[in-house]
């Protein structure tokens, strides 16, 4: 094992050697530092061009200028953009955290509703549903992002926003939404005629009632769950998790989670005091995580039986889900005093940038103004990325099914869910592991044209204007990042693969 | 049938949930720490990077138009592109002109943002450091460590700014009270034709550099400093002019960012946004109404327009193309302004090349070459570019018919009546007359025509002059090339060039390096010694109408000599929300932010 990841290591950097003295060949040929100097009237133009020649080494050759590139990289200094004067080690900081942030959220949403609706997908094979969905995500995969994302724009954010400050309720819409949700519901979960008939005519009336309740009252601008919201959430939620994770007959698990969701019920009203008394932070919101799992694992253990290890899962889930709603809450409290904030002016949803200059106001605000402001980009990436996880799970999940150990799984007796969760779902998962973690930290090097659309300062943008101003040290730094993180990526992929599935031997 | 039972407890928890929840706290209504201020905001595309903008990297507009409203100047341009001065800040004259004899006064309202007035020592760091006259070694003895940002260690002294105004003063200037003076070696008769500003402030310098906390010991110590070229103070010197000043993020240090002008930086995010806040010892005139104006870094122009639809911003200058502008114009509650920019393009032709336009082909007969070139220059569709390319940018473009007066300024009605370029050459085209010239000299030349192969707008020129020269008989091959820039200083590769030349200041001086036999910017061997003659008085002729005169004359004798020209004004259209007022832009930096401190938030 050792061996096999130090080959690895010893390729990758013999790689990155090639790929920067390439790179740093290709980008000097490419770039002309003193562009905009040739054409300037300015008196003093050959003193400017001759302070820059010095102060770039440009009349060394390019190898050389290479040589002192590397030592200086390899020492951990990437240089300066020296347009601006600034250390690359600085810039490089903020642009890859700004990344992250613009990117974790939209790849676990992806991931997870990806995942969803392909296994659905091929549950439902050849049926409507599954040729809905195949197409949906077709549409979705052709589509181009900087298109998607002026589309979200000028609707999901100006019209949004001109809606807000005018809502007049447009009952085609609010219809054919909830047509389209009953039709999913129905081909998603039900089987055969009638049930399929009564899943529509459910998910048509609650989508129905609620988007006429959420556009009709002051919810718009008032916008909370409530402990009734919590409570309601919460015991859906302890169901839903007992069903996928346990099954409901296991009643030690079923009574676990309900528990854990009457817990977190009361501790609703406990929290509203401590947010209200004690400034929170990202580090408190954490560390409250931590205590709501730790309860509920004890909650799960109490109920014990011998299957304490399945009870205390559910309850651990249902608890993070439960907090995830409480965290909701809490942020939308802020909503009236942030949409009459000067900064705002009653426009809420942002088109650009990560945050609202000057907004001011608390950790919940600040929390609220982030949100706004990732919304519309998560929502692009959510919905071109989604689309491949669809493909890939469906297909996966095709193949598995038809092995013979399903077969075999179902000639035992087990339960459809047993069968599906267990023996199914795991083995068509590892297909994923390999292209998961080089999606991911692939997405570090940035979303090139979302952050631009967005105006996001991630690593995508520092790549862009470095490359237009000829700076050639923070391209250089992005090429070895993003190249050294794709191929640690592929590294890690491997030996995932290798983990999941014993069958794989890595040192081969 | 547990059914009843389960949803009788949900039930019983729902209504236990509701009784508490009649305990949970109300939040209240509004909170202190979230700001009242009145926010102008407003889009450019590049990022903030330096609080000194007279080094020779820091000379950005991304920096200038910052600068411009943190920073008052004992002059600006107004919307005629007249210098207007500030008396509130101090005021200049000449007292002599020969030598050139410069004073400045400063006012007692000109005060630093920590409290401290502006005093001669600032604007003697200032010149002393862009003069270039105290650097006592080259980047280039440092060079083989690569080290771009290296530190001058030692006595080595190097400020990393030049300046061709302050060049010319050699003599160190007289400091009496709050008043500088200054002589210089050489006449320089564009030492009015830009807003004069402080630069950073000495007595920050001092302090970073030396050590010495009391204001005006630092900056005392500073101005010692160059008296005595006390080479190791200056090392410290100069590095902190060079490189403390430059930052995207808000510095710990708040004293990097005092200035003198109406507003303060108080925010700064990295490729974000920069925070201009009411600066509260300001006491000059331009005392803004706005509490806060936010600069945001939107590099993409379609974003740019948008956000100003959603009202996260209030002004716009994106790069124009067709659609943003069609875009912008199609927005409620939205003014565009067609203002022009401050690049013109234009056409030059090559006369050392032994090409088509060089008198060598024709055996040393220039007056044959001269007719080449006018008919060249008669083929220009100058009409039909502006009308198919440049109106649907700005639907009030016009010909520029001016060599050296930027459209709109004062001067430039006058120069095109009398350098003749206009009632020449007209609209453009005239195949006749151009056909006849070249009958004359019985000649169907070859033309190989430079320009900017990446750029779409110049492409399309190109097809419309290559249109209209074939038809007289030229033949135009594409020398497009994307690394044109270059490329300008080799005529051996182009008869004729399509470009931008980019004006800076209402200044003359700008003229020597483009017309002067083997100026820098005369890459085409153009050579008269009229030109260079009138160039000569135009150094040393102070007067503005005898300026007006000689700028005129030189313009007709390129006329005559068939030298370049002009096409049209880059068009930079704003567009600005109905919220914000008083918003206009000038052709010069800095564009809409000109007058800022007569904006107004309806």
């Amino acid at each position: 094992m050792l061996r096999f990841i130090a080959r690895r290591l010893a390729i990758a950097i013999g790689l990155l050697l090639v790929l920067s003295l390439l790179i740093y060949w290709l980008l000097d040929i490419a770039m002309d530092p003193l562009d905009d100097l040739r054409t300037s009237p300015a008196l003093n133009r050959d003193q400017l061009i001759e302070l820059r020649v010095q102060s770039l080494g440009l009349d060394q050759p390019w190898y050389q200028r290479y040589f002192t590139w590397l030592t200086n990289f390899v020492r951990g200094d990437f240089g300066v953009a020296w347009r601006t004067g600034q250390r690359v080690n600085d810039l490089l900081g903020g642009a890859a955290l700004t990344s992250i942030q613009l990117v974790f959220a939209a790849t676990m949403i992806a991931l997870i509703l990806g995942v969803t609706i392909g296994l659905l997908s091929a549950l439902r094979q050849y049926t409507t549903f599954d040729y809905a969905i195949t197409f949906m995500s077709f549409v979705l995969y052709a589509l181009p992002i900087f298109w998607v994302a002026v589309l979200l724009k000028q609707y999901l954010a100006i019209g949004v926003n001109d809606y807000l400050n005018n809502p007049v309720l447009n009952w085609p819409a609010v219809i054919i939404l909830s047509v389209v949700s009953g039709l999913f519901w129905a081909g998603a979960i039900a089987v055969g005629l009638k049930r399929q008939a009564i899943v529509f005519g459910c998910a048509f009336a609650v989508t129905l009632g609620s988007l006429v309740y959420i556009l009709t009252s002051d919810w718009l601008q008032n916008p909370r769950i409530g402990v009734v919201g919590v409570a309601v959430i919460g015991l859906a939620v302890a169901y839903a998790v007992t069903l996928i994770f346990s099954g409901i007959n296991n009643r030690r698990a079923l009574y676990a989670a309900l528990t854990t969701a009457v817990v977190g019920v009361i501790s609703y009203i406990g929290l509203q005091w401590l947010f209200y008394y004690v400034p929170m932070s990202e580090l408190w919101m954490i560390g409250l995580l931590v205590v709501a799992v730790a309860i509920a694992c004890l909650i799960g253990w109490l109920w014990g039986g011998p299957d304490r290890a399945v009870s205390m899962r559910g309850a651990a889930v249902v608890a993070v889900l439960i907090s995830v709603v409480v965290y909701v809450d809490r942020v939308l409290q802020g909503w009236q005093i942030y949409m009459n904030a000067s900064a705002i002016n009653r426009r809420p949803v942002a088109t650009i940038g990560s945050q609202t200059p000057n907004l001011g106001g608390d950790f919940w605000i600040t929390q609220l103004d982030k949100w706004t402001h990732l919304l519309l980009p998560t929502i692009a990436l959510v919905l071109i990325s989604f689309a491949g996880y669809t493909r890939y799970q469906r297909g996966s999940m095709l193949e598995v099914m038809n092995q013979d150990y399903i077969r075999t799984a179902r000639a035992k007796g087990l339960s459809e869910r047993l069968v599906i969760v267990r023996h199914a779902l795991r083995n068509a998962l590892l297909p994923l592991a390999s292209i998961v973690p080089v999606d991911f930290i692939t997405m570090i090097g940035g979303a090139v044209i979302t952050e631009t659309i967005f105006n996001w300062a991630g690593m995508g943008r520092l790549f862009v204007t470095s490359l237009y101003g000829s700076e050639i040290d923070p391209v250089m730094a992005y090429i070895m990042i993003t190249g050294a993180l794709a191929m640690m990526a592929n590294l890690v992929a491997d030996f995932l693969y290798g983990i999941l599935d014993p069958r794989i031997r890595v040192n081969a | 049938m547990g059914t009843k039972k389960w949803l009788a407890g949900a039930a019983g928890l729902i209504a236990g949930a509701l009784a508490l929840s009649a305990c949970t706290p109300t939040p209240q209504a509004s909170q202190p720490g979230l700001s009242t201020a009145s926010v102008a905001t407003v889009a450019w595309n590049q990022a903030y990077y330096s609080n000194n903008g007279n080094t020779s990297f820091g000379n950005a507009t991304a920096n200038n138009n910052i600068l411009y409203m943190t920073n008052d100047a004992f002059n600006y341009y107004d919307k005629d592109l007249k210098l207007v001065p500030n008396t509130s800040f101090g005021t200049y004259e000449k007292i002599a002109d020969t030598p050139l004899t410069v004073k400045q006064t400063l006012a007692d309202t000109a005060v630093w943002s920590d409290g401290v007035p502006v005093s001669p020592a600032d604007l003697l760091l200032n010149y002393a450091a862009q003069s270039g006259l105290y650097n006592n070694y080259e980047a280039k003895t440092d060079a083989e460590t690569g080290d771009v940002g290296g530190e001058n260690k030692g006595t080595k002294v190097f400020f990393n700014a030049s300046s061709a105004n302050f060049a010319l003063i050699t003599k160190f200037p007289v400091i009496d009270g709050k008043t500088i003076t200054y002589e210089y070696s050489k006449p320089f008769v564009d030492w009015d034709k830009f807003p004069i500003q402080t630069g950073v402030p000495a007595h920050v310098v001092g302090k970073r550099a030396l050590g010495i906390d009391d204001p005006t010991q630092a900056a005392d110590a500073v101005v010692k400093a160059f008296q005595d070229k006390d080479n190791a103070s200056l090392a410290k010197i100069s590095n902190v002019w060079n490189s403390d000043f430059n930052f995207k993020t808000m510095p710990a240090d708040k004293e990097l960012v005092v200035g003198n002008g109406p507003y303060t930086i108080t925010d700064l995010k990295e490729e974000q946004y920069v925070t201009l806040s009411k600066n509260a010892n300001y006491k000059g005139s331009h005392v803004p109404t706005i509490d806060t104006i936010t600069v945001r870094i939107i590099p993409d122009a379609q974003a740019s327009v948008q956000a100003l639809q959603n009202g996260e911003v209030l002004a716009t200058q994106p790069q124009a193309t067709a659609d943003i502008l069609k875009q912008m114009q199609a927005l409620q509650n939205t003014t565009v302004l067609n203002a022009t920019g401050a690049t013109y393009e234009h056409v030059d032709m090559a006369q050392n090349n032994k090409g088509p336009f060089d008198a060598d082909t024709y055996g040393g007969d220039e007056a044959k070459a001269n007719k080449v070139r006018q008919a060249f220059l008669y083929t220009i569709p100058r009409q039909q570019i502006i009308d198919n390319i440049i109106k649907p940018l700005n639907p009030d473009a016009a010909i520029r018919n001016a060599f050296d007066v930027v459209p709109g300024s004062p001067n430039y009605e006058a120069n095109v009546e009398a350098i003749g370029m206009k009632a020449k050459y007209a609209e453009g085209p005239s195949v006749d007359k151009a056909k006849a010239l070249l009958d004359e000299v019985g000649v169907k030349p070859t033309v190989r025509f430079l320009y900017a192969s990446n750029n779409t707008r110049r492409q399309q020129e190109f097809q419309l002059i290559k249109e209209s020269a074939e038809k007289a008989g030229f033949t135009v091959q594409d020398k497009g090339n994307e690394n044109w820039g270059p490329m300008l200083q080799d005529t051996s590769k182009y008869d004729a060039a399509l470009f931008g030349w980019q004006s800076t200041s209402t200044g003359v001086t700008s003229l020597d390096a483009n017309y002067r036999t083997k100026g820098t910017n005369n890459f085409y061997g153009y050579s008269s010694k009229t030109v260079d003659g009138l160039l000569d008085q135009l150094q040393s002729e102070f007067d503005v109408a005898k300026q007006n005169e000689l700028v005129n004359q030189v313009g007709v004798e390129l006329v005559n000599d068939a030298f370049s020209i002009t096409i049209f004004q880059f068009p930079e259209p704003t567009a600005v929300s109905n919220r914000l007022q008083n918003v206009s832009s000038i052709a010069l930096a800095p564009t809409l932010f000109w007058n800022f401190w007569e904006w107004k938030l309806a």
